[in-house]
């Protein structure tokens, strides 16, 4: 079930994503939809779930963008890791503990492409600051506004933890 | 193996991320080799393309609804801009034809007028009573316009008939078909003269033609100028029946040039009219 919620939010990602492109070319460079599901995933502290979700997201944000193929997938994932692993061990609950929680992924997931994209294709990205600030507003009261809409409709937290403890490596 | 990968997050997130890293680096290479596209890449496109081809098709169909209802108002404010317009220009062509009309006979009764040698006046038909015993016609003009008792009136088809009465703006003019109505005629190809009167049904007959005399179907009759009344010349009618007759004369019917029920401008000819001491002594 958590799965099935998990392709279906996948999917209204895609088609946000796919909307966007279409209609208001520019306008996911101020957004990012698939973080938002994968934060909100991540919530639910299961850290194995929350990286398979991210390399997925990752992977099908990747496959309809014109980035390296595995980026978007890797910075994802590095943020579900990081959201998953906080709320195993902190219990977040509630819109402000997951605006916070999405501001710092996509805080992350900026950075971590940043990074990336100097390390692979040694290219700066222009304006780094600004875009991240900008997507960061934007993705924090849209994130927000979708939180507040499931948990009024479907009156339930975040997919559903696990609440293992966290294991060593 | 699940149990182990489950129990170490922390491992497993490492080793994916290793194998995304070397998915980018190979992405990253193939980048500018010109296959821009791994087989892997290809597959998660062609499982998750179905998305993106319904959004588009989506937004293409309401886009083209929207402006279909677009195209649609637009056509309906066209359409009923255009009726507006047909029926504007339609009372617009009907006023002109209406004027070419006017035009066309105020031109032909103006070169009719111009032939005559006497003073005229230009006048129009207002009321016209052609079903009682007594055929009439009132037009607007009077003595102010210089209209007299007997004054002929005519338009370019021919007689009409009369001024009997006049006020200072209106005057009343007898009708050739008024059975008490006379007119001095003559038959244009034999010169044969005769009197022209009313029949009381709309025609009139010729009077006083010896039944020797050469008269056929189709002759056209002319005022003769002899009775005092009506200028020589003026086409009064055509014969369309020649009769025996009682007596020595023939029976002539006449149809009348003018069609009594299409007036609308005549021309009023102010005859010479014969001095009243003149007249006395006439037989």
């Amino acid at each position: 079930m958590r799965w099935l919620r998990f392709i279906i939010g996948l999917l209204i990602a895609l088609t946000l994503h796919s909307l966007l492109d279409s209609f208001f070319p520019n306008a996911l460079a101020f957004f990012n939809p698939y973080i938002i599901l994968i934060v909100y995933y991540a919530m639910g502290g299961n850290i194995f779930g929350a990286i398979i979700a991210g390399v997925a997201a990752g992977l099908v944000q990747d496959a309809f963008s014109a980035s390296m193929f595995g980026l978007h997938a890797f910075a994802l994932t590095v943020c579900a890791y990081t959201v998953a692993s906080i709320n195993a061990r902190l219990v977040l609950r509630g819109t402000l503990a997951f605006g916070a929680c999405l501001a710092g992924a996509v805080i992350v997931n900026e950075m971590v492409i940043y990074i990336l994209v100097n390390i692979l294709v040694k290219q700066k990205i222009e304006m780094f600051e600004q875009g991240l600030l900008v997507k960061t507003i934007f993705t924090l009261l849209f994130g927000m506004l979708v939180y507040q809409l499931l948990t009024l409709f479907l009156r339930e937290e975040p997919i559903e933890a696990s609440r293992r403890a966290i294991g060593g490596w | 193996m699940e149990d182990v990968i489950r129990s170490r997050p922390t491992l497993f997130f490492l080793i994916v991320l290793a194998l995304l890293f070397l998915v980018m680096s190979r992405s990253s290479q193939t980048r500018y080799v010109g296959e821009t596209r791994t087989m892997f890449e290809r597959t998660v496109m062609t499982i998750f393309s179905p998305v993106p081809k319904a959004v588009n098709w989506a937004g293409r169909s309401a886009s083209d609804m929207y402006h279909g209802y677009l195209d649609m108002r637009r056509s309906v404010n066209e359409n009923n801009e255009l009726h507006r317009k047909v029926a504007e220009l339609t009372a617009k062509n009907l006023r002109l034809q209406q004027s070419e009309g006017d035009l066309r006979r105020l031109r032909t009764l103006l070169g009719y007028s111009e032939q005559v040698d006497m003073p005229t006046t230009l006048a129009t038909a207002i009321m016209l009573d052609t079903s009682g015993r007594f055929k009439s016609l009132i037009i607007d003009r009077g003595s102010d316009a210089g209209v007299e008792v007997n004054d002929a009136v005519v338009n370019a088809n021919g007689l009409i008939g009369r001024v009997v009465l006049t006020t200072k703006d209106l005057s009343k003019v007898q009708l050739i078909t008024d059975s008490t109505c006379a007119v001095g005629t003559l038959i244009d190809r034999t010169r044969r003269q005769g009197v022209v009167r009313g029949d009381g049904r709309g025609g009139a007959q010729m009077y006083e033609v010896p039944s020797l005399a050469d008269v056929v179907p189709g002759d056209t009759a002319t005022t003769a100028g002899i009775d005092g009344i009506f200028p020589k010349g003026i086409p009064v009618g055509t014969v369309i029946k020649v009769a025996k007759g009682t007596d020595l004369f023939k029976g002539i019917a006449v149809k009348p040039a003018v069609d009594f029920g299409a007036i609308e401008e005549v021309i009023v000819i102010h005859t010479r009219k014969i001095p009243p001491q003149v007249a006395r002594y006439a037989p």
